[in-house]
């Protein structure tokens, strides 16, 4: 009796998640029939002037008319595409060398290190995560662009974003060195390890999950970031592809296909890494709320 | 052992490197200065070779043998040129050119080749700056460029006008002035640093270690030093100042005189009606630049208020410096530097790896965000971000501006109507904003990780997996996909609609329907954190305790309020603070999706400052703007911190 009455409530839970995956996977079934639609319009099938019940449907059924490769084809060879896909994954690549090291080296001091001022810094890295982007966002355009001349560089892409990239991953991995036991280390000293040794042979080898999941969040931030990298960057061969995407659907722009292909390069990385790691990034985010 | 540096022989460390890093500095800026001064100067009187051109050229015509003509009696008759080249829009010719590759085949007139391209764009900013600029009443966009070649040499490009038209321009390239740019002798500057040490030295014999005494006499000569490199620095510069007038009016009356000459030798029969000087010394913007020709009393009125610029900006230089200075001076000659050096020393491994990130942070995020609260407090916007912080001071005008408008709703013959940029409208949307998306993220999160957890649930990860999709999608990426999605006429929303026999909305021309747009996509992609936390924390709930109610014959609804929502507090509550703060500050979505639209009805305050800021280009405005937000934040993080503390007291 009491297992044919989950079998009914099952089924009630089911058809609620069978609706809400529904809801979910939608917008991404439509991008990808857009995608291999090898149009650029933004309706899935034609609407003839009369439609009837079923044309309407077709209209809002993912799956497009014809399947084509052309605007995948297309976006990379006739469109400046590859080559923002290109200066993203130079963007993200340096930036994540440049946030790991950066925030491995921090985290290694804050986390075995007593010195003056530690507490301090760690709390300036807490509640710099509070600044309105748009407060510094003013004063980076006018340090970058109009000091120092590095509008439409990667450099200046690379090192906002490392920094961005920073207080989550010193905190993240500060809080694993704290779990390595210091034994470990003390007794690599007996044997004659100079520090440096220590570090790179003996606790960054044990901290590789965290090492991956800040490499991982250094990655994604920059190659997600898209309100920076529109304002930094502005001549067109220098953006990047969020930057290049919007220019497909913006203003007047009206090049879904184009944008659909290329929204689909750029987001299967990303996807397939967080998926893997995503557990991680949860730990870790609301590590750092809690002792906020 | 070492003894201790005694007080006198720190003072006396302390005024050395102090005198020297303030003469050092002081020195650096007068240089910068000058040379800044020499290459304003140059650019002037490329400006003025240039009008004076292109004046001639009105008189001549910009096409036809005469301009040719004029154009190569011109470029004779003055050797600081290298070369000029004239184009009319007209055809897309070259109509005259003196540079040296432009003969036999290529010479002038011919129709301009795709590598002359960046020529002719060129020409069509000017024309799009010139009818900018008269359209909206102000300048805005250059009407002359002048660009620095690597070896100096200027290239400056002009609008050559026709009946209120422009047809053409004219491009000339002026030689880098020869001998190198000015410069101050370094002994200058070093003298009264020997002078002040020399005193200090033979004063303090007297003072034993009296610290006091010390700081206050190595202070005074100090200041006394630096204010001696001041008042020569500055004297310089206003003499370089008053030459650089001087060279200009020079410069004015040859070129007019050049303009005659080959007016008078192309055109003999024209009545040549003489320049106007003030023509020719203009800013990009052609206005005159001292309100006047040389010589005229505007052009003495516009001096005096260069002077008296100049003397406010070397007063603040003066005053930072010296402050610098005398911290320096103090720091030493107190020993806080020596006590610092040695906590550096013993902390030195520590201090080697924190140092890079903590420079990073430095550097790209304190400071910028110092910097951002300073720009708050003054009128910045796009064309004076050359200038520095106290010229552009308006103290806290832009926090009344923003803060002190309650004009929230307007009164016009249609009826009342709300003012969408006001501070508290955009405000008042941004809290809804928040409030309904936390509210919908946490319902729609929680009941589904409670579907989730159900036990014996089949195909639970392949759920887990798909709901969690909107989470890994890049954010700007969904914005965009349901901007599409929201489509008036191919959209699939409407198509929804019409099926079930409704009529198409225009989404993004009411503030409700294109506020709901921003909401339903961001409920989108913000559930599924909701989502994987609560079910985190309900996976660590022990089943034994629900066995052991049920047991005590408690109802579900006794278990979920006793058992399952004490347990997901602790990691709910974290994230939606962080929730909260994302929210507020989600910035891709409205951007995105809405763009602000109807008449930015839908703006938060995130996207509202960023308008202002990079839309409507006031930055000082839009700095206040985004302090407030920053202090908004900081007071709900200060109210969530006691709230939460008080929760945990009581639980």
């Amino acid at each position: 009796m009491s297992a044919r009455r989950a079998a009914r409530s099952h089924s009630l839970l089911h058809a609620i998640l069978a609706i809400a995956t529904l809801g979910t996977v939608y917008p991404v079934l439509w991008v990808v029939s857009i995608a291999f639609s090898g149009k650029q319009t933004l309706a899935i099938a034609e609407v003839p002037p009369d439609p009837t019940v079923l044309d309407r449907l077709r209209a809002i059924l993912p799956w497009p008319e014809l399947w084509s490769f052309s605007n995948f084809v297309s976006v990379m060879t006739d469109q400046p595409f590859a080559r923002w896909i290109w200066n993203s994954v130079i963007v993200a690549a340096a930036t994540t060398v440049l946030g790991v090291f950066l925030a491995c080296t921090a985290g290694y001091a804050f986390s075995r290190f007593r010195f003056p001022g530690r507490r301090k810094a760690l709390m300036s890295f807490l509640v710099s995560q509070m600044f309105p982007g748009t407060l510094t966002l003013i004063p980076l355009y006018i340090i970058l662009v109009k000091w120092l001349g590095l509008g439409s560089t990667y450099q200046a892409l690379v090192l906002v974003y490392a920094t961005i990239a920073i207080p989550f991953c010193v905190w993240m991995l500060k809080g694993y060195f704290d779990t390595i036991p210091r034994e470990l280390e003390e007794s690599a000293i007996m044997d004659g390890a100079s520090p440096a040794m220590i570090f790179l042979r003996i606790v960054l080898p044990l901290a590789t999950p965290a090492v991956a999941v800040t490499a991982l969040f250094s990655f994604m931030t920059s190659w997600n970031e898209f309100i920076l990298a529109a304002t930094l960057m502005d001549k067109e061969v220098m953006y990047t592809a969020p930057v290049g995407l919007r220019f497909f659907v913006g203003g007047y722009s009206q090049q879904w296909g184009y944008f659909a292909a290329g929204a689909i390069i750029v987001s299967i990385p990303v996807v397939v890494l967080f998926l893997f790691l995503q557990k991680y990034v949860v730990s870790g985010l609301t590590a750092g709320a809690v002792k906020g | 052992m070492s003894r201790p540096p005694s007080s006198r022989r720190r003072f006396l460390t302390g005024l050395a490197l102090a005198a020297l890093a303030g003469a050092g500095m002081l020195h650096g800026a007068l240089d910068a200065a000058r040379a800044a001064g020499d290459r304003a100067a140059a650019k002037r009187e490329a400006v003025v070779r240039i009008q004076a051109l292109a004046a001639t050229l009105d008189r001549l015509g910009i096409a036809g043998e005469p301009a040719r003509a004029g154009v190569a009696r011109w470029a004779a008759s003055d050797s600081s040129l290298r070369s000029i080249r004239v184009l009319a829009f007209e055809g897309i010719s070259l109509e005259a050119s003196t540079v040296p590759a432009d003969r036999g085949e290529r010479s002038a007139p011919r129709r301009l080749e795709r590598e002359e391209k960046p020529l002719y764009d060129q020409g069509q900013r000017l024309r799009a700056a010139v009818e900018t600029n008269a359209e909206e009443g102000v300048a805005r966009k250059a009407e002359i460029e002048v660009e620095t070649g690597d070896d100096g040499s200027l290239a400056v490009a002009a609008p050559l006008e026709r009946e209120g038209a422009v047809v053409g321009m004219v491009w000339i390239e002026q030689a880098r002035p020869p001998g190198p740019p000015p410069r101050a002798h370094p002994i200058e500057s070093a003298l009264p640093v020997v002078v002040a040490l020399a005193l200090f030295y033979a004063g303090s014999r007297g003072l034993g270690e009296r610290r006091g005494a010390l700081a206050a006499l190595a202070g005074v000569l100090l200041l006394a030093a630096l204010a001696a490199i001041g008042w020569r620095a500055a004297s310089t510069l206003r003499a370089d100042l008053r030459a650089a007038e001087s060279r200009i009016a020079a410069a004015v009356d040859r070129e007019a005189r050049r303009a005659g000459e080959v007016a008078a030798t192309i055109a003999p029969g024209a009545a040549a009606a003489a320049l106007d000087p003030a023509r020719l010394d203009v800013d990009a913007y052609r206005r005159p630049l001292r309100g006047g020709a040389p010589g005229t009393a505007a052009a003495a009125r516009g001096l005096a208020r260069e002077l008296a610029a100049l003397a406010r900006a070397t007063t603040v230089m003066l005053a930072a410096t010296g402050a610098l200075a005398l911290i320096l001076l103090a720091m030493v000659g107190f020993g806080t530097v020596g006590r610092l050096w040695n906590t550096l020393r013993r902390h030195r491994q520590a201090y080697a790896y924190v140092v890079p990130a903590m420079l990073g942070m430095m550097v790209l995020v304190f400071y910028p965000f110092m910097y951002g609260i300073a720009l708050s407090f003054t009128d910045a916007t796009l064309f004076n971000t050359d200038k520095s912080i106290p010229e552009i001071w308006v103290g806290i005008r832009n926090y009344l501006e923003v803060l002190g408008d309650f004009s929230i709703v307007r009164q016009t013959p249609a009826g009342p109507v709300i003012n969408y940029l006001n501070f508290y409208w955009t405000f008042f949307n941004t809290v809804l904003w928040t409030v309904l998306n936390v509210s919908i993220g946490v319902a729609v999160g929680l009941a589904l990780a409670l579907i989730l957890n159900t036990r014996g649930l089949a195909a639970r990860p392949i759920y887990r997996v798909l709901l969690i999709l909107p989470w890994a999608m890049p954010n700007y990426i969904t914005a965009l996909i349901w901007r599409g999605m929201f489509h008036q006429q191919f959209g699939v929303i409407n198509q929804v609609i019409q099926i079930f026999g409704g009529r198409p909305i225009s989404w993004f021309e009411e503030w409700h329907t294109s506020f709901a747009t921003a909401l339903a996509t961001n409920s989108w992609l913000s559930f599924p954190f909701m989502m994987v936390v609560s079910l985190g924390a309900l996976q660590s709930i022990p089943a034994d305790l629900y066995e052991a109610s049920r047991i005590d014959g408690a109802s579900r609804w006794q278990q979920f309020r006793a058992i399952t929502l004490p347990s997901l507090q602790p990691a709910l509550v974290p994230a939606i603070i962080l929730s909260v703060i994302w929210t507020f500050n989600m910035f891709n979505i409205i951007f995105l999706v809405t763009q602000g639209t109807p008449e930015s009805s839908t703006e938060i305050l995130i996207t509202q400052s960023y308008k202002f800021a990079f839309e409507r280009y006031r930055y000082g405005y839009a700095a206040a703007y985004s302090t407030v937000i920053f202090m908004i934040l900081l007071a709900y993080g200060a109210w969530q911190n006691r709230v939460t503390r008080a929760t945990e007291a009581i639980a």
